[in-house]
């Protein structure tokens, strides 16, 4: 994670308390807003960063507080990119697969709305533990 | 995030404010769930509610699959844009009972 030459970055190392989801919605909204999402986007954004980090607490650190996340979002010339990382157990990947359009079933939302929100999505595990990155694109206006 | 429960006639109102995220949602699904027994219709008034993210909608799908089960009538209201969009987003929103307002949510109880 090294900064981006004349964009924009934020990190947050935080532990993995749900307290600190809030503060995190507030930046994020704020980020996507200094790159130049409409406040609607800004919101999803924000949505989707909260989904990611709710991920981690619950299935990497099994709703501990005392785990650590990383998460950096970083402006970049086509959007918005956000890395985060944690020491917690590699995911189930099944566990938290994203769910059936049109399902009465609560399971697997947060995944469904990172997908549906950002436009791409990646995770993988290490030894040294789990890597998320995604990004949103910008439709800057011509 | 608030909770509070009101009796409106026959039925129950739960009115929250503030934001539904993975730390509050479990007392917004202790309150839903304990007053789902206690009522035909339970109406959650979502008007002062800022934020909510998939465990809260989770929540929301529990307790209607429960109010389902045991032959009551979930409904919600006050749904703002920005609420709503969560519901777009999870493609949930044609399980829901949603009305506009409380007169609906509650007719006639």
């Amino acid at each position: 994670m090294s900064p981006a030459i004349g964009g924009l970055i934020m990190r947050f190392v935080m532990p993995s308390d749900t307290r600190y989801l809030p503060v995190v919605r507030g930046a994020t909204s704020a980020l996507a807003a200094a790159i130049g999402w409409e406040e609607s986007e800004c919101r999803v954004i924000a949505l989707a960063v909260d989904e990611a980090i709710a991920n981690v607490i619950r299935h990497a650190y099994h709703n501990r507080s005392d785990g650590v996340i990383e998460l950096e979002c970083r402006e970049i010339p086509e959007g918005l990119e956000v890395t985060m990382l944690d020491t917690g157990d590699a995911v189930d990947r099944a566990k938290i697969c994203a769910r059936e359009v049109g399902s009465d079933q609560p399971g697997g939302l947060g995944t469904h709305i990172i997908r549906d929100v950002m436009d791409s999505v990646t995770y993988q595990a290490s030894p040294s533990g789990n890597r998320f990155v995604a990004t949103k694109l910008i439709r800057k206006k011509t | 995030m608030t909770i509070s429960v009101r009796d409106v006639g026959e039925a129950k109102v739960v009115d929250v404010s503030g934001d539904v995220d993975l730390g509050t949602s479990g007392d917004l699904r202790r309150t839903l769930f304990t007053t789902l027994p206690l009522t035909y219709t339970l109406a959650l008034n979502l008007q002062a509610i800022r934020y909510i993210d998939s465990s809260g909608i989770a929540t929301l799908i529990e307790v209607l699959s429960d109010s389902q089960r045991l032959k009551k009538n979930f409904v919600l209201f006050g749904l703002s844009s920005a609420i709503e969009e969560v519901f777009r987003l999870t493609h949930v929103i044609r399980i829901f009972r949603i009305v506009q307002t409380e007169q609906e949510a509650v007719g006639g109880a």
